[in-house]
């Protein structure tokens, strides 16, 4: 048995020390929110914290885990469950489109802005650049990060906001 | 033609068991079982707590269209968007846009708002009906506002009161539609409904669900494309721990495990041998070989012969010839292929897949099981991309239930990403032979325009293919068939040359290819002419204010022929696609030898819209996703397969790459409403490759950019 620390609440898992953490994650805590896309730690998709610290949980075996904290998307949230600010800036820059990359991204950035709490947006570009969308979500990303880190106001997407810029 | 049928008639969609699954922490007390919902229309289900179900006709892939659609309900009905689930419907004759129920051709909000829209009204009579005839009031004074009927201002009843009741009455045939006044919601920005779910994690994607007592299928599968399976040791595949059984399939074999790792680890260590085929050795370099040679073909298919093309070239001042060529692309969905195969008890079958063609995914499944239609049930969860790869996912269904019948247990099939990328189904590798003839003024006087390459209609459509070998392929001259450009003489044409590896549509289909074909030779004619490459396309749609419209707008809002910064230029090009007319201009810089996108302005004509920041945001992810294409993708072809399987080798574009700006300007010209989600696609491509043309000076003839050695690849 192999004793993990994930999003505050420990867990003994019955798994060989090499299993991919991804796995441990999805199948046996049944935490559906870190993604399995490619298997060799080039998508991000998979992306948890690992004491704060983004990492590819498809190629972190168990073993390399130890007593770390591991925090996953669902473990994001506060206590009462009120969505972190990187949430809740996805949300308002209306960034997923099939979302499937989502939760790695946001993991991404919080990773980043612990780290770099007002990032450059060449620093935006570097951190998350092993993170893929395929849907092409990318400008909004930076945009969210942006928002998040108090860089920009606030969008505010809501019935009936009156268009700009368009050609009309 | 979608004329929605009677509710006895109408057959549910939603067993208990996907109700289970999709449970979120907001889902409508109906849909847990306690109360139980009428069905209004085959679209609509109202339950007692007000909240509505819409059975959408549409796959939710990140394109919005069940957002869209619920706006139209919205307000049509008179509710509010938060009591609106949107559900894909099972595959029923209301759902079919023409003979199959499918989500492309950026068909989902131009194909189904006005049949929602009736759907909505009809359900807002009968409601209406229900309660005037129950409280004796007038029929005409009552409206619903918000869920509620109101007469005079003042509200009466919620709708979910009156629902079992209105349910009873008949449907009218033609109910009266709001005003386009007052439609509060058409037009804005509205929140859409799946993000809340999906930056919280929460399992939407048929990975990410389960039913019990499922085990978990991993495939191995033959590399070479259409190969099929000699032999296998099961014992090799056995000897890891959690794996359960090795099941033979067609083109190879599904390792059935306890634990999806159990399986991956099962699939890599099954010692397993396939057939040799007769392209064992195909290659890139072959198929390149072999188009090029086909351009000069002596017999094409011919699409247009407008004019006298032939004396045009005769009679030319001079002419610019160039040929174009354009690899084989993968869809990559960030989701890798997975299915949900349970066989029921009483001879029914469930599938839960992330489908997007739901009548092919039911033809394949009562092929496979030798069930009939009506004891299949087919739940489609959201997906995890889709971009056309999900239209044609017969050989995964089918292994999926081969192999849920073979275990007796549900079973999750799923493909590892070096499958989802190496199975195929890919856009075409395409090329083209482009001439122009100009007068001595460099107006263009002809323009001939040759495609050569395989046949994506018939690898998709096979066997049943509405095309014979050396006919025309309607992809392979999509959006130069119908360009608006007007040449004196026009001259299209395509020579069929075919090979085994298996094409499919792929975001925005033979336009993705065309666009960048005659956007970028339309740069390379203003060079020679000696105009402007806005001028040049403004001449050749003179005779076309909406296309002119389009233009004028980019090129106004992009500043096209401002002043630019030193070592930047602009490109620009102009695609009509799926009902749409997209232009875009590019600035365009290299940095230390590597291409940056600084700046995309886009013009989109679409007619109209239903959710604005739905739009900005499908114009937003075809600008990237072409963009991506263009600088890094192409399936490379060695040995009868897929060389770069993975993510590590198959560039998709990352956020460095993306455009700094991209900035979109929708035109309502009230036309008929056009697609939204494949048109923004095929202008960048060309957009950049001619602002680098500008840059450079040397024309970008063939695709990704990347991949040509004046490019730093990073």
């Amino acid at each position: 048995m192999i004793e993990l620390n994930v999003n505050g609440r420990k867990h003994r898992v019955d798994a060989d020390p090499d299993t991919p953490l991804l796995w441990v994650l999805r199948d046996t805590l049944d935490l559906k929110g870190t993604k399995y896309g490619c298997g060799i730690a080039q998508c991000g998709a998979c992306t948890i914290l690992m004491d704060g610290v983004a990492q590819r949980a498809c190629v972190l075996p168990l073993a390399a885990v130890g007593a770390a904290r591991i925090t996953t998307i669902e473990g994001l949230p506060d206590k009462n469950g009120k969505l972190h600010r990187l949430q809740q800036a996805w949300i308002d820059h209306q960034v997923p489109q099939c979302g499937y990359c989502q939760a790695g991204q946001i993991m991404q950035a919080a990773s980043l802005l612990a780290e770099n709490p007002r990032p450059s947006d060449a620093d935006i570009d570097a951190a998350m650049a092993g993170n893929l969308c395929r849907c092409g979500t990318y400008v909004r990303i930076r945009a969210a990060i942006k928002q998040a880190a108090g860089l920009s106001p606030r969008r505010a997407v809501a019935a009936a906001r009156p268009p700009e810029g368009d050609a009309r | 033609m979608n004329k929605p049928l009677s509710r006895r008639q109408f057959v549910a969609g939603s067993g208990a068991l996907v109700v289970a699954l999709s449970v979120g922490p907001r889902t409508p007390a109906f849909a847990q079982g306690t109360t139980s919902p009428a069905k209004l229309t085959a679209f609509l289900e109202i339950g007692a707590d007000s909240f509505v179900k819409l059975w959408s006709p549409t796959t939710e892939m990140g394109q919005g269209t069940h957002t869209g659609h619920a706006i139209i309900i919205a307000e049509e009905l008179g509710i509010p968007m938060s009591r609106i689930r949107v559900e894909t419907a099972n595959p029923a004759p209301p759902f079919r846009r023409g003979t199959a129920m499918s989500s492309g051709g950026s068909w989902g909000v131009r194909a189904w708002h006005a049949p929602l829209r009736k759907a909505a009204a009809q359900a807002r009579e009968m409601l209406l009906a229900e309660m005037a005839e129950r409280n004796a009031l007038p029929l005409a004074e009552l409206d619903i506002v918000n869920g509620v009927v109101v007469r005079g201002g003042q509200p009466l009843a919620p709708i979910g009161l009156l629902a079992a009741g209105a349910a009873a009455r008949p449907l009218p045939e033609n109910p009266p539609l709001r005003p386009a006044s007052g439609r509060m919601l058409a037009g804005t920005d509205v929140a859409r409904l799946d993000i809340p779910a999906k930056v919280r994690g929460e399992p939407v994607f048929c990975f990410d669900m389960a039913v019990p007592g499922m085990v978990h299928a991993c495939a191995r599968l033959s590399p070479v494309f259409g190969g099929e399976l000699l032999d296998l040791d099961e014992a090799s595949a056995l000897a890891v721990k959690g794996v359960l059984q090795v099941v033979a399939l067609p083109g190879g074999a599904a390792v059935v495990a306890t634990s999806t790792w159990a399986a991956m680890r099962g699939a890599e260590a099954l010692k397993i041998r396939f057939k040799p085929t007769p392209h064992d050795r195909l290659d890139s370099a072959a198929i390149s070989a072999g188009m090029r040679e086909a351009l000069g073909s002596d017999t094409a298919a011919r699409a247009r012969n407008d004019g006298d093309m032939d004396a045009a070239l005769a009679d030319a001042a001079r002419t610019v010839e160039a040929d174009y060529e354009v690899p084989y692309l993968a869809h990559t969905p960030l989701e890798p292929w997975n299915a949900i195969v349970r066989f029921n008890e009483g001879g029914t079958l469930e599938a839960w897949a992330p489908t997007q063609a739901q009548d092919r995914l039911l033809g394949a499944i009562t092929a496979a099981s030798g069930l009939s239609a009506d004891k299949i049930t087919i739940h489609t969860t959201l997906l995890g991309g889709g971009f056309g790869r999900r239209l044609r996912d017969v050989e995964g269904i089918r292994d999926a239930v081969l192999t849920a019948r073979a275990v007796g247990k549900p079973v999750r099939f799923f493909w590892q990403r070096e499958d989802e990328i190496g199975q195929g189904w890919y856009r075409p590798a395409q090329a083209a032979r482009m001439k122009a003839a100009l007068a001595a003024d460099g107006s263009v006087t002809g323009l001939w325009v040759r495609t050569a390459g395989p046949s994506m209609v018939m690898d998709f459509a096979a066997p049943a293919t509405p095309i014979k070998e050396g006919e025309l392929d309607g992809s392979s001259v999509q959006s130069l068939r119908d360009t608006r450009y007007k040449p004196p003489a026009y001259r299209l044409d395509y020579v069929m040359k075919r090979y085994p590896v298996p094409t499919a549509p792929w975001r925005a289909v033979g336009s993705t290819q065309n666009g960048y074909f005659i956007e970028c030779f339309l740069d390379e004619v203003a060079k020679a002419a000696g105009k402007d490459p806005l001028a040049l396309r403004r001449s050749l749609l003179a005779h076309d204010p909406r296309a002119l419209k389009v233009l004028d707008v980019v090129a106004e809002k992009s500043g096209w022929g401002t002043a630019l910064p030193r070592g930047r230029a602009r490109g620009i090009a102009y695609v009509e696609s799926y009902g749409s007319l997209c232009a875009e201009v590019a600035e365009v810089s290299l940095v230390r030898g590597r291409p940056r996108v600084h700046r995309v302005v886009v013009a989109l004509d679409c007619g109209s819209i239903v959710s604005r920041d739905g739009v900005l945001s499908q114009i937003e992810g075809g600008v990237v996703q072409g963009l991506s294409a263009a600088l890094g993708e192409a399936v490379e072809i060695e040995g009868g397969a897929a060389a770069n399987r993975n993510l590590d080798s198959y560039q998709l574009l990352r956020m460095p790459d993306a455009p700094t700006r991209i900035e979109a300007h929708i035109i309502e010209s009230g036309e008929p409403m056009g697609g939204v989600g494949e048109p923004p696609l095929p202008p960048i491509a060309p957009a950049v490759a001619n602002a680098l043309f500008a840059l450079t000076g040397k024309p970008i003839r063939s695709l990704p950019i990347l991949k040509s050695p004046d490019f730093a690849r990073g």
